[in-house]
């Protein structure tokens, strides 16, 4: 189902507030999770309520991305599914890293209403906290269906996954006439929810389809642009990576905030890797001397391994970083390829196992190596 | 034999000549096997191989992988069951997954995916064992040293 919505009183979260208020008023849900501004003015945080003066005061679109949401909805729905119909704005690529945790088992959905929409990106938390924050505040409510948004995270600029498809219903601002929004229901449970807020019309969305398809071209383009030419070669190689991972403290907070890491405790910070002075010293004398704090490179290289294939490309993992590590464009440049091998895309398809715990009988025989006849070397078949 | 050709080995390596330092991870119920009955045959394979037995290709988690080439190993054999013969049913198939996924990354950072290799060995291919081990060895040597195990600052 597909409505049109002529411009209110304004754009940006003024839709949405609007939007989670009708819901609420309707009972169609009961209780909104939702963003809003922290009482000091300094930052944004999710809050939980089913008070309507609250999401009346709320910004559902914040200009930044303090917590990933869905970090947030796993908290609140990893032990069960929500009592009361609950009503939950994400950003894209919130939506998607929730998806992969539904996977995961860390996230339930029944009982959430999922509201996404044209996400024009968020502007860097440390950029936000020391910079100019109304204008920050008022660019990013100007910025839909403009898509032109400068000084965002980087990965922000060159995301191709910027709509809200996935969710049950989807705001949509690209394409629309005279700076009205559509709003899309994409499963039952949406459908029900623009119904009962009185939409009818359906209208057609061929106009709103040919401008994301356009926007999706360049962003496309943009990325893969940016990943061989200008981000690529600071990256590639034994001394490119560690010249630019060289200032990393091993603090692990990339990790931490990671939506995908959901692992209560994680491999590298296990006993696994914690081992008798003996080694450390048996280490250092084969190559001379050992960094300390240890294992730096195995930290990011491994946890590539384990969760790279579910990385959403939200990059709240560089927002974390204290010391400006480009990790979120690592692991995103990174992502990319190890989801290509298994045509694989997180948060899409929620009948579609995550890769590990996948397989087919026929596949990846590139990747096996039989012997041949000769002693010759054989090159790489990768 | 082998003690011989292990102080001939040594001898190169007194000499300056590379020997590469491979670490292999063989399946229980499958390699290890083949890896034995090379043995008792008596078959001449490179002594640079070091095995470790694990009870199934899947086990190895990439990050032991990546570990051995961070810390010193030139390469890295991952064997085990054919596909359609693990012991565990699905256990290889899992493994090819891993091992793919770490090769991938591994070329697409430039770290030489070539040190890393998958190969299935049954219980009864001791010959086969014997020329993997053969081939790879080769292999590595003409690659030459695994760059990342002498760099200071990992």
């Amino acid at each position: 189902m597909n409505v049109f919505v002529t411009k209110g009183e304004g754009r940006g979260n003024l839709v949405f507030r609007a939007l989670l208020k009708g819901l609420m008023e309707k009972d169609v849900v009961k209780v909104a999770l939702v963003c809003a501004e922290d009482p000091t003015g300094n930052s944004f945080v999710h809050v939980l309520t089913g008070d309507t003066s609250v999401v009346e005061s709320s910004w559902p679109v914040p200009p930044v991305m303090p917590v990933q949401g869905a970090r947030v909805v796993s908290k609140i729905t990893r032990k069960g599914p929500v009592e009361l119909p609950t009503a939950v704005v994400l950003r894209p690529c919130e939506l998607r890293a929730m998806r992969e945790l539904v996977k995961l088992n860390q996230v339930k959905l029944d009982g959430l209403l999922t509201i996404s929409f044209d996400c024009p990106g968020v502007y860097p938390l440390q950029q936000y906290l020391s910079g100019d924050r109304s204008f920050m505040k008022a660019s990013i409510d100007e910025a839909f269906g403009h898509f032109d948004l400068s000084g965002t995270r980087p990965l922000c600029q060159i995301c191709h996954r910027f709509t809200g498809e996935l969710a049950d219903v989807e705001v949509g601002f690209l394409g629309a006439p005279d700076e009205g929004h559509y709003l899309i229901g994409h499963t039952r449970r949406g459908e029900e929810a623009l119904k009962a807020l009185g939409y009818q019309e359906e209208v057609d969305l061929e106009r709103r389809v040919d401008a994301v398809q356009e926007v999706i071209k360049q962003r496309i383009e943009a990325r893969e642009g940016y990943f061989k030419g200008e981000f690529g070669p600071k990256v590639v190689g034994v001394e490119a990576l560690l010249t630019t991972l060289h200032v990393c403290i091993n603090c692990h907070n990339c990790m931490r905030v990671c939506p995908i890491c959901f692992c209560r405790e994680c491999f590298f910070d296990s006993d696994a890797l914690k081992v008798l002075p003996g080694n450390y010293l048996v280490r250092a004398e084969r190559k001379g001397a050992l960094r300390f704090l240890p294992d730096t490179l195995l930290f990011h290289l491994g946890r590539m391994n384990h969760m790279s294939t579910s990385c959403v490309s939200c990059g709240t993992c560089e927002d974390a970083c204290p010391n400006d590590v480009p990790v979120s464009r690592l692991f995103a440049m990174v992502a990319d390829k190890t989801q290509a091998i298994f045509d694989y895309e997180p948060g899409q398809d929620l009948d579609r196992p995550i890769p590990f715990i996948d397989y087919q009988d026929e596949e990846l025989h590139d990747y096996e190596e039989p012997y041949i006849e000769s002693t010759t070397h054989r090159p790489s078949s990768s | 034999m082998k003690v011989e050709e292990e102080r001939m080995k040594n001898e190169r390596e007194t000499e300056g000549v590379f020997e590469p330092k491979i670490v292999g991870f063989l399946c229980y119920w499958c390699s290890y096997t083949a890896a034995d009955l090379a043995g008792v045959s008596r078959m001449k394979y490179p002594p640079n191989l070091r095995v470790m037995r694990v009870m199934c290709s899947s086990r190895v988690d990439p990050v032991f992988i990546i570990k051995a080439l961070l810390d010193g190993a030139d390469g890295v054999l991952v064997a085990g069951c054919h596909p359609g013969d693990c012991h565990y049913q699905k256990g290889n198939y899992y493994a090819r997954r891993k091992i793919a996924l770490t090769k991938r990354l591994l070329e697409s950072l430039g770290l030489e995916p070539e040190r890393v290799r998958l190969s299935w060995i049954a219980a009864s291919e001791g010959p086969r064992f014997a020329e993997v081990a053969k081939e790879f060895t080769e292999r590595i040597r003409q690659l030459g040293p695994n760059p990342a195990k002498g760099a200071l600052f990992l």
